[in-house]
C-alpha cells in the first residue's frame, strides 16, 4: 500500500485561516466538555462530600486501569435540552479497560440533580447497552440515582426505547454471556434496583449504597411501616439477608477495588481475527486536520487529506481510483486494523453510488470492517440523473449499507444532508459507533436552502391570495426559520439529542475508532446476505 | 611448618556459623577430615555443606543442643575425631567441658583446664593479672565481700562499669554514671549475669570514658613459649559489641605497640599460655592501657591478623593441640599493609541495632583484590533470631589504611543479602566519617554519633527506582499492566 | 491509586501501566517510563526515566527486597483490596507486637486481667538486653500468645488487649 501523497499546502493562508478557524472550535467545544465535566453547584459538591460519596468522574480514575484509554461516549448529551441544566445526560458512559478487559461503562453522575433519570438520561443509557449489546462488551454500571426524573415521567417510562429497555438490554446481555458487574454507590430505588439486581454480580457500600423498590418515605405512605435505609435495603441487609448483593464494601474505594477485581475474572473475549498489522502513526500529523476543514460547510476539500491523516503511515489503497470519483473507495490500516473506508468528495452520482455499494460488498465478502467519512450534499438531482436510475443507483447503496454484516463507523466530518445521511450510513444504518466534529452540520437539507423553500411556499400562498411581501416581510418569515434551521443542523444539537456518540475533536478520532473497532471485533462477523438490489 | 603426621585425622568443630567454615577450611586444606555438629535449625549451612561428616544434635532450643558437650563428645567419638576445635563463643571456654573432651581421650584444640578456669572468671583473672605487676583499672569485686560491694562500687567513684563476673562478650555489662541509680542497676546485671551465665556475681570498675578497646593475638605452645601476633583495634562498637575491628591500630606508634604488645606476651607467658589467646586492653586517650581479660580462644576478628602476618591461626592452633612446637620466635612475626573486618550482622542500626530475622534470599559476596568473606550462611537459608545475628565477616586488607577503606567500600556496595536486613549500609556510612577515616575513635563513638545509625533520607530519585523495581517485581501489580491490549496499552490515558 | 508499598513506616501510593515499549510508573501525578530488564540470580537492569541502574531483586511473598546502589531496601506490597479492607475497619491497634525478634523473659500478666496505660506486661530479651513492653493504654488482656521461654519474630502478636468494659 503506497502512502498519499498530500496536495495540502501547509503554508498557505488557507491552510493557516482554517487551522486557527478549526483550533478555536476544537477549543470551544473542549471548553463545553470540561464544564460538562466539572461544573457542579457547590451544594451539591459539598452534599457528596458530606456523604463520604466521590463525584464521578474520580470513580472513573479509581475504576479504570491506571494508563489506559477512556473512550467517552456522548459528553455533551442534554447540553442543549433541560435548559443545560443536565450537563452529559447526568450520566456518563463510555468504553475503557478495567483489570485488562474492555468494559462498557455506565455511570450514574449523583452530583447533577441527584442522578435523576431525564428522558435523555435513559437514552444515553440505553444507547450505551445497545453498543454492550452489539460489540459484546461487559458492563461496569456505577450506580448512583435518584430514580426517575418525575414530571418527565411520560417522557421516559413507558415507550419502548424508554427505561425499561435499559433492564430489557440486561437482560439481553445476560442472554448473550456477556457480564456485568454493578456497583451500588448510592440509593437504586424502584427501577434502578434492577440495576444491580439483573447484574451478574454487585458490590454495595455500606452506609451510602441501598436498594430498594421503594424508600423508606413511600414505605410509610403505604404501608404505614417505618423502617430506616439501612433496614430496608442497606449494605448488611442485602449481603447477608437477602442475597440481592454480593460483596459488601466498606468505601467506595473498597467498592470499586472489589469491582476491578470481580472484572478480572471475567473471561476475555476472542477477538474476530480480521487483516492485522503492526499499528504505524500517520505520517502526516493529524494536527493537520484542523488546516483541512474548510471553514465554510458548502465549501469542497478533499477527502484524502483526511484519510492521509487517519491511518497508518497514511497509506492507503484506492479502490476504482478513476471511476465514481465524488466518492472515495479503498482500505487501509487503523491501529493496525485493516478497514475499507469510503469518504465524500463531493455528491453522489450514479456511478460513486454503484461504486460504494459494489465496495460495500466487497468488504463484506472478506470480512473487512467499513469505515465512512461523511461530507455529503445528497445524491445528484436531476432530470438527467433520474433519467440514469439515481434513484434505485441509491438504493442499491442503501441496500449493502443497511444489510452490511461487517461493522461500520461513521464520522461526520463536514456537511451530511439529504440521504446522503443514509447512503453514508447515518445513525438510522446501525454504524456501531458514530462521532461527529464540531463544525459538522446535518439535516435534510441546507439551512438556507430549507428558508428559502419555506419562505417560497409562503410567498406563493400569499402571492395566490393577491398579496405581495415585502424583503422586511420575506425576511421575517424566513430568518427564524432559517435560525432554528441551524440551531438543529448543528453538531451540538445532534450530540444533545443523542444523533451521534459523540462530538470528537478532530485529532481524537484516530483513537476513538481503534477503541471502536477493537470493542467490534468481539462480535463475530457473518456471512453477507442482502435484500433485493434494484438492478 | 605444616606436620606430616598427625596425632588425630579428624576434627570436629564444636561450633557453627563463620567460624565453623573458618576452621573446617584449615582442617581440609592441612588434609585432615572436617566433622561438624548442627542443631537442625543450622541444616542449610555452609559449615554443614562443607564437613567431611556433619552430625545432627539436639537441644531445649537451638543453642542449649551447642552448649551440650556430651552430645558433641558422643559426636565426636561416633565419627572418629580425635580433636575438637570449639571456634568462638558456646563451649570454646568452658574448662569443664574441656576437661570432659581429654577425659575421652580427644584432644581439645585450646588451653589448659586450668587456664581457661583462670582467665575465664573475670575477677580471679584480673587478681592473676594484677599481682604479675600488670596494669588493671581500679575497681570493687562482689566476691570480696558481698555486704559491701554495692559502697565499695560506689567509692571506686562514677563512671562506672558494671559487668558480671563469669561474663563475656558484652553481656549484661552496664555504665552507670549517676550512683543514685547504683543499686538498681547492680540489680538488672545480676538478673542478666544469673540468667546467661548461671551465676549472678558482679564486679565494677572505674570506666575510662571514650576509651579505645585495643587487644592483643598471642600464640603460645604451652611449651614455654609465647609470641605475641600484633595488636589489633576493636574500638568502634555498639552495646559493647565490636562492629569492625582493624590492625595495625591507628592510635599506636611504634614504641607504644612494642609495650601494649610485649605486656599482652609477657600475661600469657606468665601463665605458660597454649593455643592462641587474645589479651584484651582499655586504651586511654592519654595512652595508658589497663588489662580487661584474656580470652583464651580465637576471636571472632582473628582474621586480620592473619592477613597482615600471614599467618593461619587456626592453623597454629591445630599443631600446638598436636603438640607441637611453636617454632618460631617474636622477630619471626611480621606484618605488613592493614586490615580491617566488618562484621555483618542481622541488625537494624537506625532502630537501636535490633535483631532482624529473614530469609537469605539472595547472597552475592563481594569479590575482588584483597577481599575475604568469611561467612556461614547460604542463599536459601534463613536468618533466625536462635542465635547470634552475626552472619559473616568481611574483611579486607590494603597496602595501607586508606586503601583498605577505599576497598572496603566498594565490597560493603557490593556485598548483596536480599530477605534480611543487614548492616551493610551503615557501615558504609560509619568508614565515610571523618573520624573514622583519621582514625579517630572509641568505644563510645558510635553512641555519640547517632546519626550514623540513622538511615539518611531517601532521595526522591532513588525512591523512583525502588517503587519503579518494586511494581516491576509484584505480580498483582503486573498483571494489571500487562492484560492491558497491546493498542490500548499504547494509547496509554488519552481521554476525548 | 489503590495500590501501595510500605517501606519502613511510609506508605507510597503508586500504580504501573503498559507503554508501547514498556512500563510506566505513576507515582505522585508523575509518569515516569521504567523497564526491567532480568538477568541470572536476580540481577537487573532497571530504566527509570532516562537512567539505566543496575540493581539485585528477590521477592517472597508480598515482600521485594532491592539492592540499589550499595544499599538493600524491603518493600511490602500492599494489595488494594488488604490495604482498603484494613483501612475501612482502622481504628486502635489492639495488637501488641513484638518491636524485635527475642524470647519471652517474664510475664506479668494474665489472660482476663485488667491493666493500665504503662502497666509492664511482659518483658523481653532480645540481643542480650532486656526490654520491658507495657500497656498503651488501659483494658484488659484479652490473649498471650507466647509463654516464658518461647522466641518469636519480629512484629509477632504477644498479647492483644481489648477494651474495658
Amino acid at each position: 500500500m503506497k502512502r498519499i501523497e498530500s496536495k495540502l499546502n501547509t503554508a498557505s493562508s488557507e491552510f493557516a485561516a482554517n487551522a486557527a478557524h478549526n483550533r478555536r472550535l476544537a477549543e470551544a467545544f473542549r471548553e463545553k466538555q470540561r464544564a460538562v465535566r466539572h461544573d457542579r453547584p457547590q451544594r451539591d459538591i459539598d452534599r457528596l462530600r458530606q456523604q463520604n460519596k466521590l463525584l464521578v468522574r474520580e470513580r472513573l480514575e479509581l475504576l479504570l486501569d491506571p494508563g489506559t484509554p477512556f473512550l467517552e461516549l456522548s459528553s455533551l448529551a442534554a447540553n442543549e435540552a433541560y435548559g443545560g441544566e443536565v450537563p452529559g445526560a447526568a450520566v456518563v458512559t463510555g468504553i475503557g479497560i478495567v483489570s485488562g478487559r474492555e468494559v462498557l461503562i455506565n455511570a450514574g453522575d449523583g452530583a447533577v440533580k441527584g442522578g435523576a433519570w431525564y428522558p435523555l438520561t435513559v437514552k444515553k443509557a440505553v444507547r450505551a447497552l445497545d453498543i454492550a449489546i452489539e460489540n459484546r462488551l461487559p458492563v461496569v454500571h456505577l450506580c448512583d440515582s435518584a430514580g426517575g426524573f418525575l414530571p418527565l415521567q411520560a417522557e421516559l417510562f413507558a415507550d419502548k426505547y424508554y427505561a425499561g429497555r435499559i433492564f430489557r438490554n440486561q437482560c439481553i446481555l445476560s442472554k448473550m454471556g456477556v457480564q456485568q458487574v454493578s456497583v451500588v454507590l448510592g440509593h437504586c430505588t424502584a427501577g434502578g434496583a434492577y440495576v444491580p439486581g439483573l447484574s451478574d454480580y454487585n458490590v454495595i457500600v455500606r452506609g451510602t449504597g441501598a436498594i430498594f423498590l421503594a424508600g423508606p418515605p413511600l414505605v410509610k405512605a403505604a404501608t404505614g411501616e417505618e423502617v430506616s435505609v439501612e433496614e430496608l435495603g442497606g449494605c448488611d441487609m442485602h449481603t447477608s439477608v437477602s442475597g440481592t448483593a454480593d460483596y459488601p464494601a466498606s468505601s467506595e474505594e473498597e467498592a470499586i477495588a472489589i469491582a476491578r477485581d470481580i472484572v478480572a475474572q471475567f473471561k476475555r473475549p476472542q477477538k474476530t481475527l480480521i487483516e492485522y498489522l503492526p499499528p504505524e502513526a500517520p505520517y502526516y500529523d493529524p494536527g493537520e486536520l484542523y488546516g483541512v476543514l474548510p471553514r465554510d460547510i458548502k465549501q469542497q476539500f478533499d477527502m484524502k487529506e483526511v484519510i492521509a491523516r487517519l491511518v497508518d503511515g497514511s497509506r492507503f489503497h484506492e479502490y476504482q481510483p478513476n471511476y465514481g470519483k465524488t466518492l472515495i473507495c479503498g482500505y487501509a490500516h487503523l491501529w493496525g486494523y485493516k478497514i475499507g473506508i469510503l469518504a465524500n468528495n463531493g455528491v453522489l452520482f450514479n456511478d460513486s453510488s454503484l461504486k460504494g455499494a459494489h465496495f460495500i460488498e466487497l468488504c463484506n465478502q472478506n470480512k473487512t470492517p467499513i469505515l465512512f467519512l461523511q461530507n455529503i450534499t445528497g445524491f445528484m438531482v436531476g432530470r438527467e440523473y433520474e433519467r440514469r436510475g439515481i434513484t434505485k443507483d441509491g438504493a442499491k447503496m442503501l441496500m449493502a449499507v443497511s444489510c452490511s454484516e461487517v461493522p461500520k463507523f461513521t464520522v461526520m466530518c463536514h456537511g451530511s444532508f439529504g440521504a446522503g445521511n443514509y447512503g453514508m450510513s447515518g445513525r438510522a444504518f446501525d454504524s456501531r459507533f458514530l462521532f461527529s466534529w464540531p463544525q459538522s452540520q446535518i439535516s435534510v437539507m441546507g439551512a438556507e436552502q430549507a428558508a428559502n423553500t419555506l419562505a417560497d411556499v409562503k410567498i406563493r400562498q400569499l402571492a395566490r391570495e393577491g398579496k405581495k411581501l415585502s424583503q422586511e416581510q420575506i425576511d421575517a418569515i424566513r430568518d427564524p426559520v432559517l435560525g432554528e434551521f441551524k440551531r438543529k443542523q448543528s453538531a451540538y444539537w445532534s450530540t444533545s439529542e443523542i444523533w451521534d456518540d459523540g462530538m470528537l475533536d478532530p485529532v481524537d478520532t484516530r483513537n476513538a475508532l481503534g477503541i471502536a473497532l477493537s470493542a467490534a471485533l468481539n462480535t463475530p462477523i457473518a456471512d453477507p446476505r442482502y435484500g433485493v438490489f434494484r438492478l | 611448618m605444616s606436620i606430616q603426621n598427625w596425632p588425630f585425622h579428624t576434627v570436629l568443630v564444636a561450633n557453627r556459623g563463620e567460624i565453623a567454615v573458618r576452621v573446617l577450611r584449615t582442617v581440609r586444606k592441612l588434609g585432615l577430615k572436617g566433622a561438624v555438629v548442627y542443631h537442625a535449625a543450622d541444616r542449610n549451612t555452609a559449615a554443614v555443606k562443607m564437613a567431611d561428616v556433619a552430625i545432627e544434635i539436639t537441644g531445649a532450643t537451638p543453642v542449649a543442643s551447642y552448649l551440650d558437650g556430651a552430645q558433641i563428645i558422643a559426636a565426636a567419638q561416633a565419627c572418629g575425631a580425635g580433636a575438637i576445635h570449639p571456634g568462638y563463643g558456646f563451649l570454646s571456654e568452658n574448662k569443664s567441658f574441656c576437661e570432659a573432651v581429654e577425659a575421652a581421650g580427644i584432644r581439645f584444640i585450646g588451653p589448659t583446664p586450668q587456664q581457661i578456669e583462670l582467665m575465664g572468671d573475670k575477677v580471679r583473672a584480673r587478681n592473676f593479672v594484677q599481682k604479675a605487676g600488670f596494669p588493671v583499672a581500679p575497681s570493687a569485686i562482689e566476691d570480696d565481700d558481698p555486704a559491701s560491694f554495692v559502697e565499695r562500687a560506689r567509692a571506686v567513684g562514677a563512671p562506672l562499669l558494671i559487668k558480671p563476673s563469669a561474663g563475656g562478650g558484652g553481656k549484661g555489662m552496664r555504665i552507670v554514671r549517676d550512683l543514685a541509680l547504683l543499686a538498681q542497676e547492680i540489680e538488672r546485671g545480676r538478673s542478666e549475669g544469673q540468667r546467661y551465665f548461671g551465676d549472678g556475681r558482679l564486679y565494677a570498675e572505674r570506666y575510662i570514658e571514650n576509651p579505645r578497646h585495643i587487644e592483643v593475638q598471642v600464640l603460645g605452645d604451652g611449651q614455654g613459649a609465647v609470641v605475641h601476633v600484633f595488636e589489633r583495634e576493636c574500638s568502634v562498637q555498639r552495646r559493647f559489641q565490636k562492629i569492625v575491628e582493624e590492625t595495625p591500630s591507628p592510635a599506636l606508634d611504634a614504641a607504644l605497640r612494642e609495650k601494649i604488645c610485649e605486656t599482652a606476651a609477657g600475661i600469657a607467658r606468665s601463665i605458660g599460655y597454649r593455643n592462641a589467646g587474645t589479651v584484651e586492653f582499655i586504651f586511654g586517650q592519654g595512652g595508658e592501657f589497663y588489662f580487661l581479660e584474656m580470652n583464651t580462644r580465637l576471636q571472632v576478628e582473628h582474621p586480620v591478623t592473619e592477613e597482615i602476618t600471614g599467618i593461619d591461626l587456626v592453623h597454629e592452633q591445630l599443631r600446638i593441640a598436636a603438640g607441637e612446637a611453636l617454632g618460631y620466635g617474636q622477630t619471626d612475626v611480621k606484618s605488613s599493609g592493614h586490615a580491617i573486618e566488618f562484621r555483618i550482622y542481622a541488625e537494624d542500626p537506625a532502630r537501636g541495632y535490633t535483631p532482624t530475622t529473614g530469609p537469605v534470599l539472595l547472597l552475592h559476596p563481594p569479590q575482588g583484590e584483597g577481599v575475604r568473606w568469611d561467612s556461614g550462611i547460604l542463599q536459601g537459608g534463613e536468618v533466625t533470631s536462635a542465635f547470634d545475628p552475626m552472619i559473616a565477616k568481611l574483611i579486607i586488607r590494603g597496602r595501607d589504611r586508606s586503601e583498605a577503606i577505599a576497598r572496603a567500600d566498594v565490597a560493603l556496595r557490593d556485598t548483596v543479602l536480599l530477605g534480611c536486613k543487614t548492616n551493610t549500609a551503615f557501615l558504609r556510612r560509619l568508614i565515610a566519617h571523618p573520624a573514622f577515616v583519621a582514625g579517630d575513635v572509641h568505644t563510645g563513638f558510635l553512641d555519640a554519633n547517632p546519626q550514623i545509625a540513622a538511615e539518611p533520607a531517601l532521595r526522591e530519585e532513588s525512591l523512583q527506582a525502588l517503587l519503579a523495581a518494586a511494581a516491576l517485581s509484584t505480580r498483582p501489580m503486573r498483571d494489571v499492566a500487562d492484560t492491558v491490549p497491546d493498542m490500548q496499552a499504547a494509547m496509554g490515558g488519552w481521554r476525548n | 491509586m489503590q495500590h501501595a508499598f510500605k517501606l519502613g513506616e511510609a506508605e507510597h501510593n503508586l500504580a504501573l501501566s503498559r507503554s508501547a515499549k514498556a512500563y510506566r510508573l505513576h507515582l505522585d501525578g508523575q509518569l515516569i517510563d521504567i523497564d526491567l530488564k532480568t538477568g541470572a540470580d536476580g540481577r537487573a537492569w532497571l530504566t527509570v526515566g532516562e537512567r539505566h541502574l543496575p540493581v539485585v531483586i528477590a521477592t517472597r511473598g508480598d515482600e521485594v527486597f532491592v539492592h540499589l546502589e550499595g544499599e538493600a531496601y524491603a518493600l511490602r506490597y500492599q494489595h488494594p483490596l488488604d490495604r482498603l479492607a484494613a483501612q475501612a475497619h482502622g481504628g486502635a491497634e489492639d495488637s501488641i507486637r513484638a518491636p524485635m525478634p527475642g524470647s519471652i523473659v517474664a510475664l506479668s500478666v494474665q489472660a482476663g486481667e485488667a491493666v493500665s496505660k504503662g502497666q509492664t506486661l511482659l518483658v523481653m530479651e532480645s540481643m542480650k538486653m532486656e526490654t520491658t513492653i507495657s500497656a498503651p493504654r488501659d483494658g484488659v488482656i484479652a490473649a498471650i500468645r507466647y509463654e516464658k521461654g518461647q522466641t518469636f519474630d519480629r512484629d509477632a502478636v504477644l498479647l492483644s488487649l481489648e477494651p474495658l468494659s
